[in-house]
């Protein structure tokens, strides 16, 4: 049996090891070229620390810069097309979905999954334990069902100094009726294992630079799920498939792919590859790209729609004492309240992340607060002192907000504008709502009750130059781009309204499957890699399950 | 008497000591002697010159990671848990 998997990110890394390890042949065809050796020196020497400054690409694979914006509102979150994907970049902040993000409809917005919290939850713990999560049980049960007598892989992680300092004065304080509680975020970086478990990699030592790099390989990245790939997985960098075709009756025979070698220039060489079975984990954008050049799985018109992210919002402030931050992870805990309940119907939902790192994503610290202070008049040991005392004080909230599947926010192609290798590139057409927007600003609103409650120093602003800046309801908004795309090969229950169904299949094409975010029907308001791991391991076993079932292949090994 | 450095120390609040021990005052002489004031304060606070950084060093260095007591991200490693701890006050 013979898969092709599209794509060595994330889902394609998970899901070509369960079927490598099951007896299939699978071929994995990566876009971009492997990573280059010297990330960290171009991390270090960037002048802005965005997520994809470290990584080469290349003219044949270029990554999101390539997008083209045609909507009111701007797609905001970057990819990576890299061996290891966005997940070589990714923060490796791990929570799972409430069970209520599973049937967002019934709450009056968005879309249903076609399963729920409890189908997904076996797999959530596969994941956990594949890609090694620090998390404590009983703390994630404050806010999540997690299985009896379940534990995670490693400890929880040490929360940071701010932590301890926020929580001692938000945790039983109200807003809005809500209680309150800084809850530990589950996080993809090394802690301290529990008995059983071997964790890969170091453990971490506080770098503060986990997205875009962790250079103590503390984190979680694909590439460690490669590593532990059997020799029935073979990895092809730098082609770029451009076609899938299927027969007459729907079935999938082969993909046809680019390859290049010069990483300067779109010259490349024409190839092909038959298959059984081909899984696209291209990113969600890239996989609606890649169904629809060509052509396939989409009778229900959806492919390419309901594209999702979490529009971000991003609070900062000074606290009364130093809380000394830019030590250790980006944010090891967060308030999990707004999250759920009846207000979802009024407004879209959020979690808070508390954010570790000052001001460095929100205002571009501590290089923004010299030009400052030099600019006030500032120098010498008085200069000296006043950078220290106030980044000492730093800290960001950021808000992730639940976007509602909403079928006219869409990737097509524009036929017109082509990349190197003539492939038509993404073209974005992408909005806000007003329950996105509503949500946004009640978060401002949730923020600015924590500043007061904290006795912080609100520093906040928004302004009409910069980018992402819009009004709501006469105040002044910005939203970042958290990287957490999905949606555009929606899971659902009926061909008819959707492309895949709950295994990740195609409903048009019965050996053809698109994995990954893309096939969310919500997104909730989690950081969803997690989840994208939970179901790439479902449909793995699903993968698995039904070759078996049709008795064509000789496991390798017993179930 | 090394003019560039002590009007160095005096614009950054760092000894000549400390500024020697970065181990980038040639390379700074040779970038910034003569420049206005805000840009010498700058390059050593943040290893940018006219929107460039010129080495990993010039990161690693920055002043305003050292004045605030912290390794530049991606730069040192305090060791695991070493953020739960109350942080040290400024370097002064």
């Amino acid at each position: 049996m013979k898969a092709v998997v599209v794509g060595a990110g994330f889902a394609g890394s998970l899901i070509a090891k369960a079927l490598g390890d099951n007896g299939f042949r699978v071929l994995v065809l990566e876009a971009g070229a492997e990573v280059n050796v010297d990330a960290l020196g171009r991390f270090r020497t960037a002048l802005v620390k965005s997520p994809l400054r470290p990584y080469r690409t290349t003219t044949a694979a270029p990554s999101s810069d390539y997008l083209l914006n045609t909507g009111p509102f701007d797609y905001a979150s970057p990819y990576l097309r890299i061996n290891g994907g966005t997940g070589t970049a990714w923060t490796g902040i791990t929570p799972r979905m409430h069970p209520e993000d599973f049937h967002t409809a019934d709450l009056g917005r968005g879309r249903n999954w076609p399963l729920s919290y409890a189908d997904l939850e076996p797999h959530y713990r596969a994941a956990e334990w594949e890609i090694g999560i620090a998390a404590d049980a009983d703390e994630q049960r404050q806010h999540l069902p997690v299985a009896d007598g379940y534990r995670y892989p490693m400890h929880a992680l040490p929360r940071t100094y701010l932590d301890h300092a926020i929580a001692s004065v938000v945790d039983g304080a109200r807003i809005d009726g809500r209680e309150l509680l800084v809850v530990g975020t589950p996080q993809a970086r090394n802690g301290v294992p529990v008995p059983g478990y071997e964790p890969d990699g170091h453990l971490c030592a506080g770098f503060a630079s986990c997205v875009p790099i962790c250079p103590e390989n503390a984190k979680y990245t694909p590439h460690r799920t490669q590593k532990r790939w059997p020799a029935t997985v073979e990895l092809r960098t730098r082609c770029v498939v451009d076609r899938v075709h299927a027969d007459a009756s729907g079935r999938v025979t082969k993909v046809t792919y680019q390859r290049y070698e010069d990483d300067t220039s779109g010259r490349h060489t024409r190839h092909e590859e038959q298959a059984d079975v081909v899984v696209l984990a291209a990113h969600a954008i890239e996989n609606a790209k890649l169904l629809l050049m060509s052509g396939l799985a989409n009778s229900s018109d959806q492919v390419g729609r309901n594209l999702m992210d979490h529009p971000a919002l991003l609070t900062w402030a000074l606290m009364p004492q130093a809380v000394g931050p830019f030590r250790g992870p980006g944010s090891t805990t967060g308030i999990e309240v707004f999250r759920t309940g009846a207000g979802r119907r009024e407004r879209a939902p959020f979690r808070i992340e508390i954010g570790n790192w000052g001001w460095g994503w929100s205002a571009g610290s501590p290089d923004s607060d010299t030009a400052e202070l030099v600019a006030a008049g500032l120098r010498g040991t008085a200069l000296r002192e006043a950078v220290a005392d106030r980044v000492n004080r730093q800290f960001a909230l950021q808000f992730e907000i639940e976007q509602e599947a909403d079928p006219a926010n869409r990737v097509t192609l524009d036929h017109t504008r082509r990349d190197a290798l003539g492939n038509p590139r993404p073209s974005l057409h992408y909005g806000l709502s007003d329950y996105v927007k509503d949500g946004l600003l009640a978060a401002k609103r949730v923020s600015d009750r924590l500043f007061e409650l904290l006795g912080a120093d609100d520093y906040t602003s928004y302004k009409p130059d910069e980018e992402r800046y819009f009004e709501h309801a006469g105040e002044p908004l910005r939203y970042w781009g958290a990287g957490h795309g999905g949606g555009t090969h929606v899971m659902g229950t009926s061909p008819r309204d959707s492309v895949v169904d709950q295994w990740q299949r195609c409903w048009d094409h019965p050996n053809l499957y698109a994995v990954g975010c893309g096939s969310m029907p919500s997104l909730g308001t989690s950081n969803p890699s997690l989840t994208m791991a939970a179901l790439a391991l479902r449909t793995a076993e699903h993968l698995v399950g039904e070759i078996r079932r049709a008795g064509r292949v000789k496991m390798s090994k017993a179930p | 008497m090394d003019a560039f450095v002590e009007l160095s120390a005096e614009l950054t609040g760092f000894s000549a000591e400390e500024l020697r021990s970065t181990g980038l005052v040639e390379t700074y002489r040779a970038l910034a002697d003569g420049a206005p004031e805000h840009e010498i304060i700058q390059l050593w606070y943040t290893g940018v010159w006219r929107g460039v950084i010129p080495d990993e060093r010039a990161y690693a260095e920055g002043l305003a990671w050292k004045a605030v007591g912290v390794a530049p991200p991606g730069t040192g490693a305090p060791g695991f848990g070493s953020w739960e701890r109350r942080p040290r006050r400024s370097t002064r």
